[in-house]
């Protein structure tokens, strides 16, 4: 069994954010990044199939020299080897041109299984798993609550609105983006982290991977970042109780659009 | 007291005194077993050694406790007469053999004779005493009992008294014999054996008395012989155990030195040792701590965890250890696995650290430690801490302080009030560095006491300054969760960042901050001074550096923070503090769990970030008491026994009537 796991290193949730001055992004400098919390359940999936299954976890990220610390962290906690998509190239991708890269770079290994956490914390968007999927054709299931393997296949619960489960069987290889809460992610120990200095994090350019500025170029564009103003609006409503109970459940249901 | 004058010592004596003599040193090498423990880094001082076993153990200062008033005079009465008799029968031996004669009282000098009577008059009535405890509904629940036999020693908890008791017994009665027969000149001096011998005519004494010397003899003999199988086994092991005992270092953790691991390109992380996960892993002296357990239950019973039902016994904890090791040494049972059978994570982690068990253990045993380094297995090698303890250790690592508030933040606190709070990065040099903590950074309530700190320092023109977003958690909680290695990378970043600077001291309002800062750096070679809050208030009021003006009314309660006084023995200042901020109608009393018997507010050891344990929740029980004294202001010295008692006060419903202050709150009030 073997199981590829895409991280992403984002701002700590509680950094103080600022908004950069050309208002596309947030100033840097003084964030604390740590690992998209959904993609350390993934992980820890991964890592618990690893164990009931063996085979080998290979983890691997797309970003700045920093981001080779979400690699270190995975590693420490049992991955087996990492892949760092690493090219200046790559600075400010869309998520079809991450789901481009990570294509090239995931193709030519032979994996059972790609796990990402659902969304990413930082933009939200929630498409690269069922982008990447789409670039390599394998299946893909998003928001995964639980998985069972079996043989040349895998079980897996998925979330749906609403309070709605739906059950699905999906033939290996595939892709599940994996919900948070799925398991309980494990904390890296001392031993695992001394170990995680032998494991190799190997360094992949655009080029090694043959793409080109073509492939790269962003689709979707950021236009502006901003901090939502907050408003504050209060109305008297007036009349007898029935009345008033009357005006609140109409403003609720349509203005305040809560019910 | 082997009082054989009136008949020769018969050759046969000495040939079974000699069988068991030989019968003791072949059990004896039990105390040996803890060499299979790695080797001890607290260094061993021939003085102290020679003081200890002095004090501890002759003078039993350990054993004497006002919280266990009945038993401390059991054991003194117990201890002392034995001790005597010891002394005692050596005596008789030398004069036997002729041995020191112009130095050596005789039998029937009249003090010897004397203070040999009130020996054994002492060893019965402790028995007796003991006897009672164990028999009555006085027996403390936390205390083990097994009549006559159990766990791993012979005769059992009130089978060896009876031993003792017999041999008393029997001894007064061979005198009496000896007595009656010799008719010394100052037979009366044996008042007790002398009375007694006045019971039966001498012919009667006569025919009794090879029947009574032999017995006691064989009685005596068989005790030494079966000594180190049986309870008494303490009254050797106990005394080595406080004899080696480093004063200094004892409830301090023992350094890893990790970052040294961390930088050996040949370190080989499968066959490091990190904490204890076998009973080997334990230094010999910790293990020859579990030897010393004397199963008195002292510990057990002043556990605030125990107090509130959750599942950790220190006893319990230093029991298995050694069930674990004589299993392994002895070969007398199997090896059952220390951790997760012998002793539940659940245990391990329900520790606060609050040193109650270690300032209540008889035979100074050193249980903190060695409960931090079974977490420190559980975490640094095989990354179980609890989650949630997990998390906050996480967001220590990346936000430098436990809640995951932004680092960037850090002087909010001071900020948001329009305070102007000189930073270390400006100033560069200063008098007092107030170290803010965590708590006082972050947390809304300790907030206000590091606000009330700052009017202290400006009411007291102090030159002092923080270290604003430079500073990080000290590690103290990740130290005591077992995470030595995030405890070790903060206290190095700490050292670096502090090293840019010049102080005389540092002053913090956290006891937590205070013994990392003050005690565990030392052990990574600082040298600062040190001072918490209430220790530097009662300076600036000595010095008549604050003008106050006490007028706080009602009845006021101080609780005692462990750190603070188990852990550091600062008991008096607060308190001083306190009182000089009552006005005429205000009045400081004491819960009865004070001082060095305090009862811990639940949260240290790490606890403030995880619950583990069943059972209530430590800070109700603690705050119950203090509401018990009828106390409107329950006084605090410490950031987690503030947020504890004030939650404690948010679930009993008591807003309204009590108040929770921290000592430099109560003095800020009072400026004049």
């Amino acid at each position: 069994m073997n199981i590829c796991v895409l991280l992403k290193q984002v701002p700590d949730q509680g950094s103080v954010f600022t908004i950069d001055s050309d208002e596309t992004w947030v100033q840097e400098d003084n964030l604390v990044f740590t690992t998209n919390e959904s993609d350390n359940y993934a992980l820890e999936e991964a890592l618990l199939m690893k164990a009931s299954k063996g085979g080998e976890v290979v983890v691997c990220t797309l970003g700045p020299d920093r981001a080779s610390q979400t690699l270190k962290d995975a590693l420490a906690k049992g991955a087996d080897r990492a892949l760092f998509l690493r090219d200046d190239a790559f600075d400010r991708l869309d998520s079809l041109g991450a789901a481009r890269a990570f294509a090239a770079a995931l193709r030519d290994d032979s994996f059972d299984l790609i796990l990402c956490g659902l969304q990413a914390d930082d933009t939200g968007e929630g498409q690269l798993g069922p982008m990447l999927a789409e670039q390599l054709s394998l299946p893909h299931v998003t928001l995964v609550v639980q998985t069972e393997l079996l043989d040349g296949c895998i079980k897996i619960k998925q979330e749906l609105e609403g309070g709605w489960f739906r059950h699905l069987e999906a033939d290996l290889p595939a892709l599940l983006t994996i919900q948070s809460g799925i398991n309980k992610p494990r904390y890296a120990s001392l031993k695992g982290i001394m170990a995680m200095k032998r494991k190799e994090i190997k360094q992949v350019s655009a080029a090694d991977l043959s793409l080109t500025t073509g492939d790269l170029t962003p689709h979707q564009i950021l236009k502006r970042l901003y901090v939502p103003a907050k408003t504050k609006e209060t109305q008297f409503l007036e009349g007898s109780p029935d009345e008033v109970v009357a005006q609140l459940v109409e403003k609720l249901a349509n203005e305040a659009k809560v019910l | 007291m082997i009082d054989g004058a009136a008949v020769h010592v018969p050759a046969l004596f000495y040939i079974f005194a000699g069988l068991a003599l030989f019968y003791f040193l072949y059990n004896f090498r039990r105390a040996f077993a803890a060499r299979i423990g790695r080797p001890e880094t607290r260094r061993i001082r021939p003085w102290e050694v020679i003081t200890n076993a002095l004090y501890y153990g002759v003078a039993q200062r350990k054993v004497t406790s006002r919280h266990f008033g009945y038993a401390s005079l059991m054991h003194l009465l117990l201890a002392w007469g034995f001790m005597e008799l010891l002394f005692a029968t050596s005596v008789d031996f030398l004069v036997e053999r002729g041995l020191f004669l112009e130095l050596l009282p005789r039998k029937d000098t009249p003090w010897f004779a004397a203070l040999n009577e009130l020996g054994g008059l002492a060893l019965l009535l402790g028995s007796l005493l003991a006897l009672a405890r164990r028999h009555t509904s006085a027996r403390p629940a936390a205390l083990p009992h097994n009549s006559f036999a159990g766990r791993g020693s012979l005769l059992g908890d009130s089978g060896i008294l009876i031993v003792l008791i017999l041999l008393v017994v029997g001894g007064f009665l061979a005198e009496s014999a000896r007595l009656s027969i010799e008719a010394p000149a100052a037979a009366w001096a044996s008042f007790v054996a002398y009375a007694v011998s006045l019971t039966l005519s001498s012919q009667t004494w006569q025919s009794l008395q090879p029947w009574l010397w032999w017995s006691h003899a064989a009685l005596a003999l068989g005790l030494i012989a079966l000594l180190p199988q049986t309870k008494l086994f303490h009254s050797i092991i106990g005394i080595v155990n406080v004899a080696l005992t480093n004063r200094a270092e004892h409830g301090m953790l023992r350094p890893m030195n990790i970052a040294a691991h961390m930088e050996n390109p040949d370190a080989a992380p499968d066959d490091l040792v990190l904490g204890v996960g076998q009973v080997e892993d334990f230094t010999t002296k910790q293990l020859l701590d579990a030897e010393a357990c004397t199963e008195c239950a002292r510990c057990t019973s002043v556990c605030p965890a125990h107090a509130v039902g959750s599942p950790l016994s220190p006893m319990k904890i230093v029991l298995a250890m050694r069930h674990n090791l004589y299993a392994q040494t002895m070969g007398d049972r199997v090896a059952a696995p220390l951790i997760g059978e012998l002793i539940s994570t659940e245990e391990l982690w329900a520790c606060t650290t609050c040193r109650a068990c270690m300032e209540e253990c008889p035979v100074i045993i050193d249980h903190i430690p060695a409960i931090i380094d079974m977490r420190r297995f559980l975490v640094l090698s095989e990354g179980q801490p609890p989650r949630d303890a997990a998390t906050s250790l996480e967001k220590t690592t990346q936000q430098g302080n436990p809640w995951g508030f932004p680092r960037d933040n850090r002087l909010k606190w001071a900020l948001d009030a329009g305070l102007d709070v000189p930073v270390m990065a400006d100033k560069r040099e200063v008098d007092v560095l107030y170290w803010v903590g965590c708590a006082g950074a972050y947390d809304p309530r300790n907030q206000e006491v590091a606000r009330a700190m700052v009017a202290i320092f400006q009411a007291a023109n102090v030159d002092f300054a923080v270290l604003g977003t430079e500073e990080r958690c000290t590690g103290d909680s990740a130290r005591r969760m077992g995470e030595e290695y995030v405890y070790e990378t903060l206290a190095n970043q700490n050292i670096a960042t502090l090293a840019n600077y010049r102080f005389n001291r540092i002053v913090t309002t956290c006891p937590h901050c205070l013994q990392t800062l003050g005690r565990d750096y030392r052990q990574l070679g600082t040298t600062w001074q040190v001072t918490h809050h209430s220790d530097y208030i009662q300076e600036l009021i000595d010095q008549g550096r604050l003008v106050l003006d006490g007028q706080l009314t009602g009845t006021v309660t101080y609780h005692d923070a462990c750190y603070l006084g188990r852990h550091n023995g600062i008991y008096e200042s607060p308190r001083n503090v306190v009182a000089r901020t009552l006005g005429p109608e205000g009045k400081l009393v004491e819960m009865p769990l004070s001082r060095s018997q305090s009862f811990c507010c639940g949260a240290g050891g790490g606890n403030m970030w995880y619950e583990v344990s069943k059972g209530e929740r430590i800070n109700l029980n603690r705050f119950d008491q203090a509401v018990a004294t009828g106390a409107q202001t329950v006084v605090t010295a410490c950031s987690f026994c503030m947020i504890m008692m004030d939650d404690a006060r948010k679930v009993r419903g008591e807003e309204e009537r009590v108040q929770v202050k921290d000592i430099a709150e109560l003095i800020a009030d009072s400026l004049a």
